[in-house]
C-alpha cells in the first residue's frame, strides 16, 4: 500500500515539476489551437457569440475570395525567391567566416547582428527609408547613372524589398551553416589536396555533401518562418499590403481579415489553410531528402 | 512536428484573444442592474461637487487614439481632472487611430473594454449596435449637464433612440491651403462659390507651376459630401447597401481626380505612402497648395507648416446641401465598466468645464459647450479662432447629418482605399473601378440585413 502511494507520489512530483511548461503549454498553445479550429468552422464577429457555418469559410476562401489567392501568390513568391536566397548569403559568409583570423570573432558578432534587431519594428522602419524616392538605394543607383526605382509604386518592386530584408538576416541560418562547417574533419580536405583536388572541387564534392543534413535543416525552418513573416511587410505597407496588394503576404491578410475587418472564422479558417500548406511542403522536403542528403553514418 | 506546433501557436495566436469570449459573454448582464442604481444615486453626488465624503477609490480606464499632442493635452486633463476628484485614479490607454481599432476590438470581445472610449462615427453602430456601450440618455442633466448644449450636437451620437456616444467636438470639411503657394499658379483668392469644374481647372495648373495641388480626398468622406450635392447618400438608411446606384455618380467624382493623379497636379499613391507624418506632409514642405479635410485638423497643420494658412470651402454646386456638421469623436461608456457614473462624470468634465477646455482648445473638435466656447475663445490662437468662425459659420450654411456609418464601415473605406489606389495607378478604369465598388461595397453591407 505505502509503496504505491510512493510510486503514485513520485508520479505527481514529476507532474508538479513540469507543470509550469504543462500549464504553458495547455493554456497558451493547445487551448488557443482549439479554439482555432473550432473558429474556422463559424461566423465570428468579436462581438456576438461565434454561429456555426460549417465549412463555408473555406468554401468562401477557394472559390469566393480573390484577394486569398493574390495573398497566396505573393507569399510564393517571397518564400521560393526569399528562402534560396537567404540560404546561399548564409553559406556564403559562413564559409567565408570559416577560417582562421584573430578578428574572426568580431565578424562573425557582425554579421550575426542583423538576425537579432532584424525582426524588429525599428529595421522595417529603416528599410522603409533606404527604400524611399529620395532613400540610399536610389540615390546609389543614381551615382552609378542608373534610373531611380519607385519601389513602393511597383507591387513587384515593394516585395523585393521585403525579400531583400529577409536575406540581410541571414545569421541563424549562417551561424548554423558555421557549426556544420566546423564539423568537417579536416583529413578530409587534407586527403582530398594531396590528391591534388582545387578549392572548387573540395567544395563540390566534399564540403557540400557534408553539409546537406545542415542544409536540410535550415531549408526546412527557414521556409516555415517566410511563410509566417508578418512584421516587415506589415510596417513597411503601414500595415495595408499595397502597393496594389504587392507585399500583401498571407499572414497579413489574415490579420487584416481578423483585427481591421473582424471576420476572426475567416481568419482561422485561413491559418488552417497555411497550416496545411506548410505541412505539405515540409513534407515534401522529407521526402525528396533522401535523395539529396549525406548521412555519414550510412554505408553504401 | 515540434516545429509545426510552433508555427500553429504563432500563427493562431491572433485567435486566442478572440477565444475568451465565450466565457466572459455573461458578464455584461451584471453591470446594467448596478447601472440603473448608479443613475439615481449619482444625481444627489453630482450636485454635491466634490463629493468630500471620503468616495471610494475607483480606476477608470480612459482609451483614445490620436498623435503626440493630443496625447500631451490629453494627459494634462486627466492629471487635473484627478486633483479635482483625488478619489479617481485614470488610467489612460492611446495609440494611433489604425492601432486604436485593432486594439478595441478583442478587448470588446473578453468584456474588457476601457470604461470610456472615444468612438468615431465609422464604428459608433458596430459598437453600440452589438451591446457593447451604454446609452448615456439616463445620465444626460443628471451627470452630464446639457444647459449649455444643443439638442442637434447631442443627437449626433444616437443609433435609433439610444444614445451610444456623447458627442466631444464639432466638425465639418474644408479646403486648407498656403495662399502664397496659390499666388504661383497666378490665383489670388479662391471664388468664394467655387464650382467642381473651377476646382479641375485650377488644380490642373499646379505641375506647371512645379506644385502639387491637393492631395486627394479621403473618398468615404468626400464622395459622401458629393453624393450628398446631388441628393443621394453613401449609405441606405438601414444600411444594408449603397445608398446610391448610379455608377455614373462614382465615375463624376472619381474619374477627374484620377486624371488630375495622371497629370502630376496631384501626387501617386506611392508618393503618398512614403509620407510619415504631419512633419513632411507635402504641403508642409511647401510643394502642396493645399489639402482636402477636416476642420479640427487645421490647427495641427497650422502649427507644423509655421506660416500663414487659410481655409476655404467645399466646391458646389448645392454646397449647403452636401455640406454638413460631424461630431468628430464621441466618447463612449462600455457595457462593461463597473463605475458608469463615474465615468460619466469625466464626460461631464470632458464638455463642460472651462479650464479642461482652455488645455483641449479645438483639437477634437469646436466644443458642444456654447459657454465653454464664449469662455475659451478670447484665449486661442489666430488659427484656432478661424476654426471656431468657421464652423460657426457652416452652423447657418449646411444641412443635417447622415446617421452614424453602418457596421462594416471599414472595410467599405478599405475597398474604397483599394479602387481608388488603383485609379490611381492608372490600373483601374473609374468605370470599372465604379462597378467593381459597388459590388464588393454592396456584399459587405448585406450581412448587416
Amino acid at each position: 500500500m505505502s509503496m504505491r502511494f510512493a510510486a503514485w507520489r513520485e508520479t505527481l512530483t514529476g507532474y508538479a515539476f513540469i507543470s509550469p511548461f504543462l500549464l504553458g503549454f495547455l493554456i497558451f498553445t493547445a487551448f488557443p489551437i482549439a479554439a482555432s479550429l473550432y473558429l474556422s468552422f463559424t461566423d465570428y464577429n468579436l462581438f456576438s457569440p461565434p454561429s456555426w457555418v460549417g465549412l463555408e469559410q473555406y468554401q468562401t476562401m477557394f472559390t469566393g475570395d480573390p484577394k486569398f489567392w493574390k495573398s497566396l501568390r505573393v507569399t510564393f513568391i517571397y518564400v521560393f525567391a526569399g528562402v534560396p536566397l537567404r540560404l546561399s548569403f548564409a553559406l556564403l559568409v559562413a564559409l567565408l567566416l570559416n577560417r582562421a583570423s584573430r578578428a574572426i570573432g568580431v565578424y562573425r558578432t557582425v554579421y550575426y547582428l542583423p538576425s537579432i534587431i532584424g525582426g524588429s519594428v525599428a529595421v522595417s522602419i529603416m528599410w522603409r527609408n533606404l527604400y524611399g524616392d529620395e532613400g540610399v538605394i536610389n540615390k546609389a543607383l543614381n551615382f552609378f547613372g542608373l534610373e531611380s526605382v519607385r519601389w513602393f509604386a511597383d507591387p513587384l518592386a515593394a516585395l523585393w524589398m521585403l525579400i531583400t530584408l529577409s536575406v540581410w538576416q541571414f545569421g541563424s541560418s549562417m551561424l548554423i551553416f558555421l557549426a556544420g562547417l566546423k564539423n568537417i574533419p579536416p583529413s578530409l580536405y587534407e586527403a582530398a589536396s594531396v590528391d591534388g583536388a582545387n578549392v572548387l572541387q573540395r567544395f563540390i564534392r566534399i564540403t557540400m555533401p557534408m553539409l546537406t543534413p545542415v542544409v536540410l535543416f535550415n531549408l526546412i525552418m527557414q521556409t516555415i518562418a517566410a511563410f509566417m513573416t508578418f512584421i516587415p511587410a506589415y510596417i513597411i505597407s503601414k500595415g495595408e499590403g499595397g502597393p496594389l496588394d504587392g507585399t500583401l503576404l498571407y499572414s497579413l491578410y489574415l490579420f487584416r481579415r481578423a483585427f481591421v475587418f473582424y471576420d476572426m472564422g475567416y481568419a482561422a479558417a485561413m491559418a488552417w489553410v497555411l497550416l496545411a500548406i506548410v505541412a505539405l511542403l515540409t513534407a515534401l522536403v522529407f521526402f525528396t531528402s533522401k535523395y539529396w542528403v549525406f548521412y555519414e553514418t550510412k554505408e553504401d | 512536428m515540434l516545429l509545426l506546433t510552433a508555427l500553429l501557436a504563432i500563427a493562431l495566436a491572433a485567435c486566442g484573444g478572440g477565444a475568451k469570449s465565450g466565457g466572459g459573454g455573461g458578464n455584461g448582464g451584471e453591470g446594467s442592474p448596478q447601472a440603473s442604481g448608479n443613475a439615481s444615486g449619482g444625481s444627489s453626488d453630482g450636485s454635491s461637487g466634490g463629493g468630500t465624503k471620503d468616495p471610494e477609490p475607483v480606476t477608470l480606464r480612459v482609451a483614445w487614439w490620436g498623435s503626440q499632442p493630443r496625447h500631451d493635452y490629453t494627459l494634462q486633463v486627466i492629471e487635473m481632472y484627478q486633483q479635482k476628484y483625488p478619489h479617481v485614479k485614470i488610467e489612460p490607454e492611446y495609440a494611433n487611430f489604425d492601432d486604436y481599432w485593432k486594439k478595441l476590438a478583442p478587448q470588446a470581445a473578453a468584456n474588457d473594454l476601457p470604461d470610456i472610449i472615444q468612438m468615431d462615427i465609422s464604428y459608433i453602430s458596430q459598437y453600440g449596435g452589438n451591446g457593447q456601450l451604454e446609452d448615456l440618455t439616463p445620465y444626460l442633466g443628471s451627470i452630464i449637464n446639457i444647459d449649455h448644449i444643443s439638442e442637434n450636437a447631442i443627437s449626433g451620437g444616437k443609433i435609433g433612440d439610444k444614445l451610444y456616444g456623447f458627442n466631444i467636438g464639432v466638425n465639418t470639411i474644408q479646403f486648407q491651403y498656403d495662399p502664397e503657394l496659390l499666388k504661383r499658379l497666378g490665383v489670388d483668392t479662391l471664388d468664394e462659390n467655387w464650382t467642381w469644374d473651377d476646382y479641375y481647372e485650377l488644380a490642373g495648373k499646379a505641375s506647371e507651376a512645379g506644385l502639387y495641388f491637393d492631395s486627394g480626398f479621403r473618398p468615404e468622406v468626400f464622395f459622401g459630401y458629393y453624393l450628398r450635392t446631388k441628393g443621394q447618400h453613401l449609405y441606405s438608411p438601414d444600411g444594408t447597401s449603397l445608398g446610391y446606384d448610379d455608377d455614373q455618380l462614382f465615375i463624376d467624382f472619381f474619374a477627374p481626380l484620377a486624371k488630375l493623379v495622371a497629370d502630376g497636379d496631384a501626387p501617386t499613391p506611392d508618393v503618398k505612402a512614403q509620407v510619415k507624418g504631419l512633419e513632411d506632409d507635402l504641403l508642409v514642405k511647401g510643394q502642396q497648395v493645399g489639402i482636402w479635410q477636416w476642420t479640427n485638423q487645421f490647427v495641427a497643420l497650422q502649427q507644423v507648416a509655421n506660416r500663414p494658412l487659410e481655409m476655404h470651402h467645399m466646391p458646389g454646386p448645392n454646397r449647403e446641401q452636401g455640406l454638413y456638421l460631424k461630431p468628430s469623436m464621441y466618447f463612449s461608456i462600455s457595457k462593461n465598466s463597473k463605475h458608469k457614473e463615474e465615468a460619466a462624470r469625466f464626460i461631464d468634465f470632458w464638455v463642460n468645464d472651462i479650464e479642461a477646455n482652455k488645455l483641449i482648445k479645438g483639437d477634437r473638435g469646436v466644443p458642444v459647450n456654447s459657454q465653454v466656447i464664449e469662455a475659451v475663445k478670447p484665449t486661442l490662437d489666430p488659427a484656432l479662432v478661424k476654426v471656431f468662425d468657421y464652423v460657426a459659420w457652416a452652423q447657418e450654411n449646411s444641412s443635417p447629418m447622415d446617421p452614424p456609418d453602418p457596421p462594416g464601415a471599414a472595410e467599405v473605406i478599405a475597398l474604397f482605399k483599394e479602387v481608388t489606389e488603383a485609379m490611381d495607378f492608372g490600373k483601374l478604369s473609374p468605370e470599372d473601378a465604379a462597378k467593381r465598388f459597388r459590388e464588393e461595397a454592396n456584399a459587405i453591407l448585406a450581412k448587416n440585413k
